[in-house]
C-alpha cells in the first residue's frame, strides 16, 4: 500500500503519481512486478481498469486482475486475435478429441457385439443407444447379424465417416457465455 | 455534422473525417458495437491498436476485440478467460474418457485373442 515513506505500487510508479493509502491498484500491482501493470495499461488503459475494479466486490478483484493480465498478454502476443485465437485452437482440440472418442466408443461397441453369443433377436438391438441403434437398424441383413462379414461391415460403417464435426471457427464469435468454473488452473 | 458519421464518431460526438480509422468497422447501423468496445478498451487504445496493424487485418482485430469486450461486459470478473477455462476442462475430461475407452479396447482385444487361441487348441 502507498503513503508517505512506503514504496508506490507499480501502477502509481508508471503513472508517476502519489500512491494513496487506498490506491485501488496497490493490492494487485506490487512494485516488484512492473510489467504486469504496464501490459494491462497498454491494452485497457489505467482509467478503464480502475473503473472495472471499482464496479466489482473486493473479493473478486484479484481474479479480475489476473484475467485482465491474461487477456492483455494474449493481445500483445497476437494483436489481431488475442484470446480469441486461443479459444479457436482449444475448440478445434475439443472437436478432434470428441471425434476420436466417438470412434473409440464405436469400436468398443463392435467388439462387444462380436463377442456377444446370444445377441440374435431384433428386440435386443433396441436396448442400444439411439445413435448405435439407428446405424445398426439401417442394415437390412439383421438375420445375418452373427456372421463375421456383416459384423465387420457394420463396425466399419460405424467407426468411419459417420461422425462429422460441424465446427466452424467463426462460430466462436457467437458463443454464449456460461457460468465459469473456478479459475485456479489458469493461474498456476 | 455529417449525417453519415460512423458509430464511433457519433458516440464520441465529433466530426467523422474521410480517413476515420473507425468508420470501416463501426457502421452507424450498429452503435452498441462501439459502445461496448469503448467501455472496455477506450477509443484511444482501439485507435492505437488499429494503427499498428496492417489494413487487411483490422477487420478481424475489431471482431476479436468486440467479442472479448462483450465477454467482459457479460462476465466482469473472468471475461473470455472463462471460456478458455471451460474448454480446458472439457479437453481434460474428454482425454480421460478417451484414454479409458482405449484401455477397454485393448483389454477386449486381448481377451478376444486369448479366446481365439484357446478355441484353436
Amino acid at each position: 500500500m502507498g503513503g508517505p515513506g512506503s514504496s508506490p505500487c507499480a501502477s502509481c510508479k508508471l503513472l508517476r503519481r502519489r500512491c494513496a493509502k487506498d490506491c485501488i491498484f496497490a493490492p494487485y500491482f506490487p512494485s516488484d512486478d512492473p510489467h504486469k501493470f504496464a501490459i494491462v495499461h497498454k491494452v485497457f488503459g489505467a482509467s478503464n481498469v480502475s473503473k472495472m475494479l471499482q464496479e466489482l466486490p473486493i473479493h473478486q478483484r484479484a481474479d479480475a486482475v489476473n484475467s485482465l493480465v491474461f487477456e492483455a498478454n494474449a493481445r500483445v502476443r497476437d494483436p489481431v486475435y488475442g484470446c480469441v485465437g486461443a479459444i479457436s485452437y482449444l475448440q478445434n482440440q475439443v472437436s478432434q478429441l470428441q471425434m476420436q472418442l466417438a470412434v473409440a466408443q464405436a469400436e468398443i461397441l463392435c467388439i462387444q457385439l462380436q463377442h456377444e453369443p446370444t445377441l440374435q433377436s431384433h428386440h435386443q438391438l433396441l436396448e442400444l443407444d439411439q445413435g448405435d441403434k439407428a446405424l445398426l437398424l439401417h442394415n437390412n441383413n439383421i438375420d445375418n447379424f452373427n456372421s463375421n462379414n456383416n459384423n465387420n461391415n457394420l463396425c466399419y460403417a460405424m467407426s468411419s465417416g459417420q461422425f462429422s464435426s460441424n465446427f466452424a471457427p467463426s462460430s466462436i464469435m457467437q458463443m454464449q457465455m456460461q457460468d465459469p468454473p473456478k479459475q485456479e488452473s489458469l493461474w498456476t | 455534422m455529417n449525417p453519415k458519421r460512423c458509430a464511433a464518431c457519433k458516440y464520441l460526438r465529433r466530426r467523422c473525417p474521410k480517413d476515420c480509422i473507425f468508420s470501416p468497422y463501426f457502421p452507424p447501423s450498429d452503435p452498441d458495437k462501439f459502445a461496448c468496445i469503448h467501455r472496455i478498451y477506450g477509443a484511444g487504445n482501439i485507435s492505437k491498436m488499429l494503427q499498428q496493424l496492417p489494413v487487411q487485418t483490422r477487420a478481424e482485430a475489431v471482431k476479436s476485440l468486440s467479442f472479448e469486450a462483450k465477454c467482459r461486459v457479460e462476465d466482469p470478473v473472468y471475461g473470455c478467460v472463462g471460456i478458455i477455462s471451460l474448454l480446458q476442462t472439457q479437453i481434460q475430461e474428454t482425454q480421460t474418457l478417451l484414454a479409458k475407452t482405449q484401455a477397454e479396447i485393448a483389454v477386449a482385444q486381448t481377451k478376444h485373442s486369448q479366446t481365439q487361441i484357446s478355441e484353436f487348441m
